[in-house]
């Protein structure tokens, strides 16, 4: 007990006058800022597909992209939670991601179910895979420099939310720049990788977010 | 703690007070002995001093400080069991190895005995009441008042001096 009395002493000797972090809402939405300006550079480079205008006349391609908001604003909300020791006692919304993977599913369903006869598939494969990850590497590299400054409890689930995040910028340019409508080559190289994604973001988290 | 983020070193050093106060409760139905909850503590209010800044003091307290020691007592909890899991994987491979070196004559009773002696007294007492009179760690640990996976930890740390100086 003389031990932890010391400790006290010590660290009540150290303490000065401290910035409180950010709210969350705050924090997510400057992540949400950066990383919208981030994706219409990307596709003011890229270019975006010919036929955006009249794709978004097409319910399903409307839901895809709105299922890849949903999943963008959502993983970026509970992101920022997840590095606060508590969740900022808002657990409810750190599950959001749950929901929006969930409606990006069940549209995926739909598309693949309205794909008859089925779109002929692309010539490439895995690249677009590969481009994604490489769209979202300054996303990631960002979003965990600045949770790294908090303090997550959650390490494995926050970096695997955060890694959602950067792969939902990467898949929502694609999908807004590439001309591909073949339902199984979006799903087997668009949305599975983000498998691969929460994986690695879990393993990440672990490694760069202890404190 | 509004007033500790303020730099109020007093008022600080109360909140850390009464943390302490709150939490020690809480870490001894979880843990075994004193020392390992003294321990955790610390790490505790080291951890909370760490993130001071994530809490803007308009939400109660006691959730943010409650999932700061919960994480801790996790982290600590993983690391002993994994040092456990370790000990243990030890312990076999001494366990294979001591029938052939005890068998050979140059090692007698009286030997172990001394060498046993020569133990810091607390590995001492622990291998004597489990090897000489016969008590489990369960027994021993309850006679000396040490929690059961402390006597095994403090067994094996023995095996292994014993097993170096016996082998010399």
């Amino acid at each position: 007990m003389a031990d932890i009395d010391e400790l006290i002493g010590k660290l009540a000797g150290e303490a000065r006058t401290v910035k409180p972090a950010p709210h969350p809402f705050m924090l997510s939405t400057k992540w949400m800022a950066g990383a919208t300006a981030y994706l219409l550079v990307a596709l003011a480079i890229s270019g975006t597909r010919m036929d955006l205008a009249s794709k978004f006349q097409e319910l399903l391609f409307a839901l895809e992209i709105v299922a890849l908001l949903a999943i963008f604003i959502s993983s970026s909300l509970s992101a920022a939670l997840l590095s606060y020791p508590d969740l900022h006692q808002k657990r409810a919304i750190a599950y959001a991601p749950a929901g929006a993977l969930a409606l990006l599913v069940l549209v995926m369903f739909f598309a693949w179910r309205a794909d008859d006869p089925p779109t002929p598939l692309p010539v490439h494969s895995i690249q677009c895979s590969l481009e994604i990850t490489l769209l979202s590497l300054l996303p990631i590299g960002w979003t965990f420099y600045v949770m790294r400054q908090y303090a997550s409890t959650h390490q494995r689930w926050a970096g695997s939310i955060a890694l959602f995040f950067a792969f939902s910028i990467g898949a929502l340019w694609l999908r807004l720049a590439e001309n591909t409508d073949s339902i199984i080559h979006l799903v087997q190289w668009h949305y599975l990788p983000l498998i691969a994604f929460g994986i690695t973001g879990m393993w990440l988290g672990k490694k760069f977010l202890k404190w | 703690m509004k007033q500790s983020l303020a730099g109020d070193q007093r008022t600080y050093a109360e909140l850390l007070q009464a943390t302490s106060r709150l939490l020690q409760p809480y870490l001894s139905k979880r843990l075994n002995s004193a020392s390992e909850v003294d321990d955790v503590l610390q790490e505790i209010l080291i951890s909370v001093h760490k993130a001071r800044h994530t809490y803007d003091g308009k939400r109660p307290y006691k959730p943010w400080v409650y999932a700061i020691a919960k994480f801790r007592l996790h982290d600590h909890l993983r690391a002993h069991y994994n040092d456990q899991l370790h000990h243990a994987d030890d312990l076999s491979e001494i366990e294979e190895i001591l029938p052939e070196d005890v068998t050979e004559p140059v090692l007698s009773y009286e030997s172990i005995s001394i060498e046993v002696e020569k133990l810091p007294e607390k590995q001492a007492t622990i291998l004597r009441l489990m090897h000489q009179e016969g008590y489990t760690a369960r027994e021993v640990a309850e006679k000396i008042g040490m929690s059961e996976s402390a006597v095994k930890v403090a067994a094996h740390r023995a095996y292994k001096v014993l097993r170096k100086k016996l082998e010399e």
